[in-house]
């Protein structure tokens, strides 16, 4: 091996790396937040009763989750050129469709997971339907979905970083930028390696932290 | 068929092939590499699994379009030693997916019913032969809808390598759009074949599951 480790030019370019941080954090958590909303109605219109409902779901799910994220991208960037998008703007639209399609079907598993009499308890209750989605259902389909959307939601972090194709200056951008300028490759794409980890970790942890999380785990954990 | 893509379409395929090429060699490369890892986690080989631990945890919080650069930028400085852009992403394809498989291998490896594993000892075969003949497969059978799920994300993922260079397919597309200036049709023609794909990739992971699981 003769390649030499110098660190140094990181340090030097570290408010580039900061801002591609920034950038990927306010990517993924608009991202995340409108993946939530679409995963909430097309996951519970899954497990509706009425059939079209349901097709309608599964065929949102199956059509948006089996196409690559970059041709997402590039729909929303290159595809509706005549639209002029910021860039930033796309990769929120393509990383909340496509992500929104796994946080439905794990939103219709929580609610199928949710014991059917909780439903008609509410029901009988008093309880409007929408209440009893509001107030029953969602409450406990939540903590047993966590371990999953953590899954869900580190993958979006991560993902976010095609966004540095249609030009977005996120991490991955800021991490090919300072690489052009310092030749030092290794050491930068480490650097954001770590940083992307811990990202991921914070998400990871962060959600199991919230109330009742543990134990859906833990459950999770004895029903594999 | 429209126009743009009748007309480009010995090109798109080739693309394609050079997609379903990578993919193949990727699953191939990161099925044998995942089953190593697996079962050496499994086994808790000392320090080795340590190792393997630090890797997966590596690579699982990282994008893959990191592990790209690191493969095709990164490791040809390191190692002063270059390769082609179509090598460094079926590496690059290879050790990202291997540690999302590894980890569902150990998973199907740790659910093994324990009786059925004395059993084996028990009729006088080595903790080897145990391994070889009954708990991997019976773990590779139970797991087989984990490990599509992994190869239909390696298939979109194989996207990402037209980043690096490699014209497969998303690349080739995006070079016929730069010629033809037809973008809703191209991305949409490259969108819907990728959907077929991968709806026939989960299929097959199906029809296998439902011949080859274990009953236990």
């Amino acid at each position: 091996m003769q390649y030499t480790f110098d660190w140094a030019p990181i340090w030097t370019n570290r408010e580039l790396i900061l801002d591609g941080l920034l950038d990927t954090i306010a990517l993924s958590s608009l991202g995340l937040t409108l993946a939530l909303v679409i995963g909430t109605l097309v996951g519970t219109a899954g497990s509706a009763k009425a059939r079209l409902l349901r097709a309608a779901a599964g065929t949102y799910v199956e059509g948006m989750r089996n196409i690559p994220l970059l041709v997402h991208m590039y729909f929303w960037y290159a595809g509706l050129a005549f639209l002029r998008l910021p860039p930033f703007a796309c990769a929120v639209a393509a990383l909340a469709l496509y992500s929104g399609a796994y946080v439905a079907e794990i939103v219709r598993s929580g609610i199928g997971a949710v014991p059917g009499g909780q439903w008609h308890a509410a029901l009988a209750v008093g309880l409007t339907p929408r209440q009893a989605f509001l107030f029953v259902i969602y409450p406990q389909a939540l903590r047993i979905i966590l371990p999953s959307l953590a899954g869900i939601f580190s993958q979006l972090v991560k993902d976010s970083s095609l966004a540095s194709v249609i030009t977005v200056a996120e991490l991955t951008y800021q991490a090919t930028a300072i690489e052009g300028q310092t030749f030092r490759t290794f050491e930068i794409y480490i650097t954001i390696s770590l940083l992307y980890l811990a990202l991921v970790s914070v998400i990871t942890y962060g959600l199991l932290l919230l109330p009742g999380a543990r134990d859906a785990a833990a459950q999770g954990l004895s029903d594999a | 068929m429209p126009e743009v893509i009748f007309k480009n379409l010995p090109f798109l395929l080739a693309g394609l092939r050079l997609t379903a090429e990578i993919a193949l060699l990727s699953i191939a490369g990161g099925t044998a590499l995942g089953l190593v890892i697996g079962v050496l986690r499994y086994l808790r080989v000392p320090l080795v699994a340590q190792v393997l631990e630090a890797y997966i945890v590596f690579v699982r919080g990282t994008p893959l379009l990191v592990v790209l650069f690191i493969c095709y930028f990164g490791l040809p400085a390191l190692l002063a030693y270059k390769t082609s852009a179509y090598w460094a992403a079926v590496l690059g394809f290879v050790l990202f997916i291997a540690a999302y498989l590894a980890e569902d291998i150990r998973t199907g490896l740790r659910t093994v019913r324990p009786g059925v594993i004395q059993a084996g000892l028990a009729t006088g075969m080595t903790r080897f032969q145990v391994l070889r003949y009954i708990t991997v497969p019976i773990a590779l059978r139970n797991v087989i809808p984990a490990l599509f799920n992994q190869y239909v994300r390696l298939f979109k993922f194989t996207s990402v390598a037209s980043v690096i260079g490699v014209n497969e397919f998303t690349g080739s597309a995006m070079l016929v759009n730069g010629r033809e200036f037809a973008p809703i049709t191209i991305i949409g023609f490259v969108a819907l074949t990728y959907l077929v794909a991968c709806l026939a990739i989960s299929s097959v992971g199906r029809l296998l599951y439902a011949r080859l699981a274990v009953k236990t």
